[in-house]
């Protein structure tokens, strides 16, 4: 079986746990609980008749004290970053990483989330912010509360980590 | 040190020791420590274990580990800190370290016992961070409320003085953004841009102290007609004087400032050069740009060109130098306001 590394980076207190919990246990709670240095989940999915298991790095969010340990980087296949709708600070947070990511690991799949779509119309992340995002980069609007896109995430990293086309 | 001796010494300190001649093949050398067992009841003393056996997180880890050892380095390396799942859904954080002692690979695991603390204040930090976030926010909003009234209150005033005018919603308007501009290019702060944006439109707002039949005289002011007309700078500065909101300070400024003249011929009190405020440099010159390229009902609209040849004349005697110089640079920006603003639009 196929196995790939990923790596879900971001601002903290984004959702990066929310989510990997949404698509491999189903389920979510509100309680917003920090992650401390990184956590390994594993989940198999199937796509195109191939099974890829993906070992998912819950990395431990960047505040102003804490930046990403990129040790936990190595060997990935792909990451996803993640920014928090209600909080335009993250977007610049999350795109800042990929910039430091590109350089580290070179140009290997990348999806950004833009979480909590459940309540979009809160957001403060602009349309016009959204738009001007490089456009190599799929961004997709999720929500770890409702499970919206969130298989839909992980199903297109993974088909750009084994070069399907969706 | 004897065996027992170190045995007892890793278990005080709550280490278990896995060591691997070649990187593929691990052997747990100590008791495990309670912690490990319950996170992988299959490790014992004496287990060997594959790499893929390993916890998925020190997998990755080895690979740094035989790295360290290779360069036969003294000293420690450290993993890195990482949560496992332990009893009753708690969250357990690990760390391990690599080190060779006498051409033996090491690796160290540990529970850090500090972890639970350690989170617990990263916890307490980040909560505060999400929560100053959201007051920041919070202050943010309401900020722009007040400033929204502040804009409402401004829009009124300015309609009410432009029900007895002639001007045009449309030239209110362009004052302001031209203002802006201006204000912009000149590096002022966005607080106080947002603010000449307001205040600017208020400049001829004294007109409302002018009586109708001179204000709204279809013809030639007389000498004393337009003393009486001159007075709309001194009512419009007095109406927006005495307030402690910024922008109506401005406004009161550029109300009470914006006829006066570079030379010191200008009114009401014969200002000069740099006394006048700069905001009100500023609207001297927007204002008669826009009144010179638009048609009024006692004249017809200038082409920019001709606007210019006759502003360029008034440089240096009736308006800053520098700040008409400054004017020229973005006339662009300034034609484009104009063009975007037209007097039927509004």
């Amino acid at each position: 079986m196929i196995q790939k590394k990923i790596c879900l980076l971001g601002a903290f207190a984004v959702g990066k746990t929310s989510l990997i919990k949404r698509f491999v246990e189903s389920i979510f709670s509100d309680k917003y609980l920090t992650t401390i240095g990184v956590k390994i989940n594993k989940k198999t999915l199937s796509i195109s008749n191939q099974d890829i298991n993906l070992m998912i790095w819950d990395l431990e969010g960047e505040d102003d004290y804490t930046k990403i340990n990129t040790n936990y980087l190595r060997g990935a296949a792909g990451y996803i970053l993640v920014a928090d709708g209600t909080r335009a600070e993250t977007l610049n947070t999350a795109l800042s990483i990929h910039t430091l990511v590109q350089d580290l690991l070179g140009d290997i799949p990348a999806v950004l989330a833009i979480n909590k779509a459940d309540i979009e119309d809160q957001w403060l992340i602009s349309p016009d912010s959204i738009d001007n995002i490089d456009k190599n980069l799929t961004i997709i609007k999720t929500s770890a509360k409702s499970g919206a896109n969130v298989e839909q995430l992980f199903t297109t990293l993974s088909c750009n980590m084994l070069h399907i086309k969706e | 040190m004897s065996e027992t001796v170190l045995e007892k010494l890793y278990s005080e300190l709550d280490f278990a020791v896995l060591a691997t001649s070649d990187n593929e093949v691990f052997t747990c050398i100590t008791a495990p420590p309670s912690w490990l067992q319950q996170l992988y009841p299959t490790i014992k003393k004496g287990c060997h274990l594959t790499q893929e056996e390993l916890p998925a997180f020190l997998q990755h880890f080895t690979f740094d580990a035989e790295e360290h050892w290779q360069r036969k380095q003294k000293g420690q390396l450290k993993s890195g800190l990482w949560m496992e799942e332990g009893p009753e859904d708690s969250e357990w954080v690990l760390e391990a370290t690599a080190i060779l002692v006498e051409d033996n690979k090491l690796l160290l695991l540990n529970f850090v016992h500090e972890g639970q603390s350690n989170r617990q204040e990263k916890q307490l930090m980040r909560d505060n961070l999400l929560t100053q976030e959201k007051l920041e926010l919070e202050v943010h909003r309401r900020t722009l409320q007040i400033r929204q009234r502040e804009e409402e209150i401004a829009i009124k005033l300015i309609a009410a003085s432009g029900k007895r005018d002639e001007e045009t919603g449309a030239h209110i308007r362009r004052i302001g953004l031209y203002a802006a501009e201006m204000a912009k290019a000149l590096g002022w702060s966005q607080l106080l841009i947002d603010d000449i944006k307001l205040a600017a439109p208020m400049h001829d707002i004294g007109k409302i102290g002018i009586p109708d039949n001179v204000l709204q005289k279809p013809g030639r002011l007389t000498e004393a007609e337009f003393e009486i007309m001159k007075g709309h700078a001194r009512i419009g500065g007095e109406m927006l004087a005495g307030s402690n909101i910024p922008m109506l300070k401005l406004a009161s400024s550029i109300a009470i400032g914006h006829h006066e003249k570079w030379d010191g011929s200008g009114y009401p009190n014969g200002l000069k050069g740099e006394e006048i405020p700069e905001s009100a440099r500023i609207v001297a010159i927007v204002d008669v740009y826009d009144a010179l390229v638009h048609k009024r009902v006692y004249k017809k609209a200038f082409s920019e060109a001709e606007a210019l040849e006759i502003m360029d004349d008034m440089a240096g005697y009736h308006f800053d130098p520098s700040l008409y110089r400054l004017f020229l640079l973005i006339i662009d920006k300034i034609r484009e306001i104009k063009n975007q603003n037209k007097d039927d639009d509004v």
